[in-house]
Order: C-alpha cells, then structure tokens, then sequence
C-alpha cells in the first residue's frame, strides 16, 4: 500500500515538512477523505472479536456503518466539513497489485481456517483481519449512509487520492485526510494522517505540506515521483536493493529515474524485466480525475427519517442512539458556521525570526488615543 | 540582555489571567518598543494580541530583539506566587533557554526569583490589516462582561447589531430569547460610565458566545471596553491598559450557512 518507507524517509529527511497539530484545529476547513481506506479500517477494526463482527438481524456486516457514522459524526462536531472520496475503475498498471492482494487475501483464508481447526486465538484474529475485503455493497451502504447525513460524496473516476488531491490542488478543500502516503506522490499541497483514528487512541494529527517536503528534500516534484517509484508503489515493482534512503540518494545524485538506470550497477542491482515507470509516472503526474466545474461539494441538513429507517430498520442499530447522534448532526451543522480568523488576516512570514515586530493592527484614530495616554507617562529610568 | 521591571506588577498578573484559558502556548516578542504577544485559540477563531509598551516599566532594557515562547498556564502558576503589590521584573539572558520572574515585596524585604523553562513555538504570526470600522462602541468594561455572561445563560451566540438607536445584544436558545439594548449616553458624571457609539453603517455581526465570555476575563484591566465591528472583519474587542498599551481580541463571526463564498 501505499510508498514503502516515504514516512520514515520523511522523517528522517525532511523534518520540517511534518507538524503534528490538534484535531480540533482543523475546525472549519474542508477535508477530503479517501473513503475506501477508512471502510477498509472499520472493517478490521470496529466492534470485531476474533471471526465476529457486528453485523444485523440478516448476518450481514455492519462494522463499516457503525464506523463510518460514528467516525464522520466525530468530524462534523468538531467542526470539519468532510467529503468522502470513493474508488472508481483502478488503472490497468494497479491490477497486478490488487492480484497480488488476492491472492495475499487467500492464503490468509486458508490460514484462517487451518487456525480455526487448531483453535488458536491470536491467529484467529490474525488471519481473519487479512481475508477482509471491501465489497461493492460496503460501499453503497456507506455511500447511502453519508447522502443521508448531508455529507457530499465523490465517486472518483480512477484512484480516489488522486481526486483528492485535485480536489485539494484546486483550493476546493483544505487538505486530504488518507492512510495512503500516495496522496503526496498525488502532488495534494497537505496532506493529513490519523485524522480518522478513534479519539481514544489520542494520535496527533501528523500534518504533511508538500511544498515543505520538496523543500527539505531539495527535489522538485518531478523527481519526488520518480522518488516514489523508485521506493515502491502500487502501480510497478521497484529494483530489488533499492530502499527508500538508496532511492533518495540515487535520485539527488542523478536527477531522475532514467539517469539512474544508465548509471547504476546493473549487475548489483536487477532491474525488472518489464518496468513501466514511465507509465506509473505519467499515473501520478496526470491522474484521471475530475475536473472542478463537475463536482458540487453541498453539506446538507441530515435526512434523520432516512438514517432511522436505513440504519434502525434495516440495520439494527438501537433507536435512542441515533436519535440522539442526529440531534448531534443538527448541533454540529451550527457550529460549523463559525470562520476561521485565516480567511480574514493572512499569515505573514516573519515567524522564525524574532526580530521585526510590527504593529500593523494599530488605526490611526487608536494611535491618537495611544498617544493622549502615553503624554501621562513620564518615567523611563535607564 | 533582557530586563523589564513593573513596578505594577498586579497588571502582569491580570494580563495572563486574561488569556491563558484563550492561548495555551505563545511566544512574547520584546524589542525596544515594547514587549507584544500576538497569539491564536486552538481552533483559529479567537487571537488575542498584547501591547506593552517599554514606556510603561520602570526599567526597560532589550537588547536585542528575542522571542520568548512559554506555556501561559505554567507562567500564571508562577506570576500566582507574587503577591498583588509586588515589582515584577522579567529577566533573560542572551541565548538562555530560560525566563526569570523576580517578585520584590513594596517594603523590599522579600525577593523571590522564579525561574522558567522557554520552550519552542511554531507560531503563524497573522498580519491585521488597519481598518476602518462601520461602528465603534465604547461602554463600561463591567456592563459588557455583565450582558455576555446573562446572555450566555439562554443561549450560545450573540447577534450584535448598531443602528442609530444604540447597540443591541441579543440571543435564541432552547428556554426563549433575550434583548439587550444599550443607548448612547455621554451624560453621566464619570467618564467611565459614558456608552459613547460611533457609527458609520448599521452593522449586524453574530459571534460564539463561549469566546466573548472569555474576552471578559480582560475586565479588572480596564473600566472600558471598545467593540469595533465591521461586516466583513472579525470583531475587537479592546481593553487598554492604562499608561502602557493594550489587549484586543479579534473573534471571527458566524457566517450564513449557504454563503458558498466561505475559505476551505
């Protein structure tokens, strides 16, 4: 999943671009959020003891439901106007990859059943979370459950990072909030991890600026791909021996990805057979996604009749607690009316270094009256 | 070298109690004109920024320009310890990482020395651009804190308005509503208790409650407060601080829902 070693790479070489910051700071902004990854997550993580998992009267999951409205609702209270980016058809170059996962996926059925048979119950667990799979029903039952809750959703065209971060690119929202690091290789100008956490793991939101990593990184974003392809993606193999940290240094040294392959070490290193980088390139530089004029990002008033028929109903789910999760909604979409001091003043640049202070705030009629006061004042000793 | 001796030092104490529930963490900026602190709420609503001006201490000396970051709940444990007619001087050393608060008692019998640990803050640091404001209201200190805080007990926002009338605060909650209307009045006998209204354009503004509440802890700094309010800037709320400069607080508005114009 994902860039294999981007994060430690990240931070052992560009310090600078990560921030951790406060949940609530993001109060007010608009996130984009990669759907398939989060319902990924619930499933394995929501109300699952060993094989069990929540489900309804009909034996049917339910984990991603409960996850996704208790989760969203978290969002919406502290402020955040989220939109739920969903997968559309993945690119030919990824199929290879999500063969790969299938089969991961099937051997780990068939260990999940030899563990039953032994009775082994950190196996159990184990295996168990590795056969989960997001079906297209996982999906729709998520999408019906935001349209309920007046939250937007997008049916990306391809990847769903990619559409966020055009999304983010083109000042529609604030940042992506993904698992996946993809979205920075997916140029998205911030980029947020552990936004989806549960609050009681008590994760800091780690912050990542694209513009500070090429920065620290000294590359511009062209090489950052070939970075990227370099250390792994999911879109191509990488050249067996070469890690993130080599991966940086190659790309420093020669600039891009085919001047590395006319200089390194053929005999060292093996370069596959069949390694369409290029393509994988062009896969981030220029994603299918779509453009601004034909998404409408709208947040709603909740349809609270719809969400109790939808998920009380004909999920299960206790009726006192989704009126009350409602009424949340409703107090959340109040609140959510507050601005931010940002779209008012704009931050200026002199914050490292302490020595210009200005006072800018400061109106001429205020000054007269500044001045009235300090004529009183007349001992300074020095 | 830094070294700043107020001879006031209830004033220090007052200040931080003033903000510390708004601002966890801030840095504090001294050059030679006074000593400032421009910092953000967690939540990027509320900014308060300080003035105190180098005119003000008894003794003033920086050096050069530094900036002291400091936790603000672990500074007003510290200003708690000096008594209310105490010196206050704030010293530092260049290049330490440290912060000296030294308490002398009026008789000079008791000194204390309280040393703090500074820590490093990456703060953004936001231009306010000057403005001219469509309404200025000037009224006692006590009486606004006062409106908030009964305001507050009904609901959990205030629409501010000025019309020609006066100035109107007024609020919707779960039990009813309520109105607070206060009228010019210049004619009192002591300044302090004048309402004084400039308006260029009636204006209608509708804030949290929760902030303007905590603005109020500003009030034993000042017997008046100024509210300048615009239509399309956040509201300050100012308290001057007799002789040496200033606490405002800027707090952005509550924006109409399907105003589809709003930042991401």
């Amino acid at each position: 999943m994902g860039i294999k070693g981007l994060t430690k790479l990240l931070a052992d070489n560009a310090p600078k671009a990560l921030k951790e910051q406060k949940f609530e700071s993001y109060f007010g902004r608009k996130i984009a959020i990669d759907a398939s990854m989060s319902i990924y997550q619930f499933l394995i993580v929501v109300g699952r003891i060993g094989t069990e998992m929540l489900t309804n009267e009909a034996g049917e999951v339910t984990s991603h439901l409960q996850g996704m409205f208790t989760r969203t609702i978290r969002l919406l209270e502290a402020g955040m106007k989220p939109v739920y980016v969903f997968d559309g058809q993945p690119p030919d170059l990824k199929k290879q990859e999500l063969a790969k996962r299938y089969s991961r996926r099937a051997d780990a059925t068939e260990d999940l059943h030899a563990a039953l048979e032994t009775g082994n119950k950190e196996d159990i667990e184990k295996f168990s979370k590795r056969t989960v799979k997001v079906t297209k029903q996982h999906n729709d039952d998520c999408k019906k459950l935001l349209r309920l809750m007046g939250v937007p959703v997008i049916e990306a065209p391809s990847e769903a990072e990619a559409q966020c971060a055009a999304l983010c690119k083109s000042g529609q929202v604030y940042a992506v909030a993904s698992e996946d690091m993809d979205s920075l290789t997916f140029g998205a100008p911030i980029f947020l991890r552990h936004l989806m956490d549960p609050s009681s793991r008590k994760v800091p939101v780690m912050e990542f600026e694209v513009s500070k990593v090429l920065e620290e990184l000294n590359l511009t974003m062209e090489q950052f791909i070939d970075l990227c392809i370099l250390c792994g993606c999911d879109y191509c193999d990488s050249i067996r021996g070469i890690g993130a940290q080599t991966a940086l240094k190659l790309i420093r040294q020669h600039g891009s990805i085919e001047n590395v392959l006319e200089n390194i070490n053929k005999e060292r290193y093996q370069i596959p057979d069949d390694w369409p980088y290029q393509e994988a390139r062009r896969l981030f530089k220029e994603p299918l996604v779509f453009t601004d004029e034909q998404l409408e990002l709208k947040w709603a008033a909740p349809d609270e009749e719809g969400l109790i028929n939808f998920l009380v109903t004909e999920n299960g789910f206790n009726s006192d607690r989704i009126t009350k999760a409602v009424e949340k909604i409703k107090t959340a979409k109040n609140k959510s009316s507050q601005g931010r001091l940002e779209s008012f003043f704009k931050p200026v640049v002199s914050t490292s270094a302490p020595n210009k202070r200005k006072e800018m705030s400061v109106k001429p009629e205020k000054e007269a009256a500044n001045k009235k006061s300090k004529a009183g004042v007349g001992r300074k000793k020095k | 070298m830094l070294e700043l001796r107020l001879v006031q030092g209830s004033l220090l104490k007052k200040v931080m109690e003033s903000i510390k529930d708004l601002v966890n963490d801030a840095n504090f900026d001294c050059s030679a004109t006074g000593f400032s602190l421009q910092a953000m709420d967690s939540s990027h609503v509320a900014l308060v920024a300080l003035l105190l001006r180098s005119e003000g201490f008894e003794h003033y000396r920086c050096d050069r320009n530094i900036s002291m970051g400091m936790n603000l709940n672990n500074m007003s444990k510290m200003l708690k310890c000096a008594g209310n007619d105490d010196i206050i001087t704030i010293k530092a050393d260049d290049g330490s990482d440290t912060v000296t608060f030294m308490f002398e008692s009026p008789t000079q019998d008791k000194i204390a020395d309280f040393e703090m640990k500074l820590m490093d803050i990456d703060s953004e640091h936001l231009g306010i651009p000057e403005a001219e404001y469509h309404a200025i209201v000037r009224m006692p200190s006590g009486e606004f804190a006062r409106i908030c805080k009964d305001l507050s007990s009904i609901g959990d926002t205030v629409v501010i308005s000025v019309t020609k009338e006066g100035v109107k605060f007024s609020t919707r909650g779960d039990i009813g509503t309520a109105n607070v209307v206060c009228r010019q009045n210049t004619t009192v006998d002591k300044p302090d208790e004048a309402t004084i209204i400039e308006m260029n354009e009636p204006v209608s503004l509708t804030f949290a409650l929760r902030y303007m509440n905590s603005f109020t802890k500003a009030t034993p700094l000042s017997s008046m407060v100024t509210i300048s309010l615009s239509s399309e800037l956040p509201v300050v709320v100012e308290y001057k601080i007799a002789e040496m400069g200033y606490i405002r607080f800027y707090l952005a508005p509550k924006i109409e829902e399907d105003d589809e114009e709003t930042k991401p």
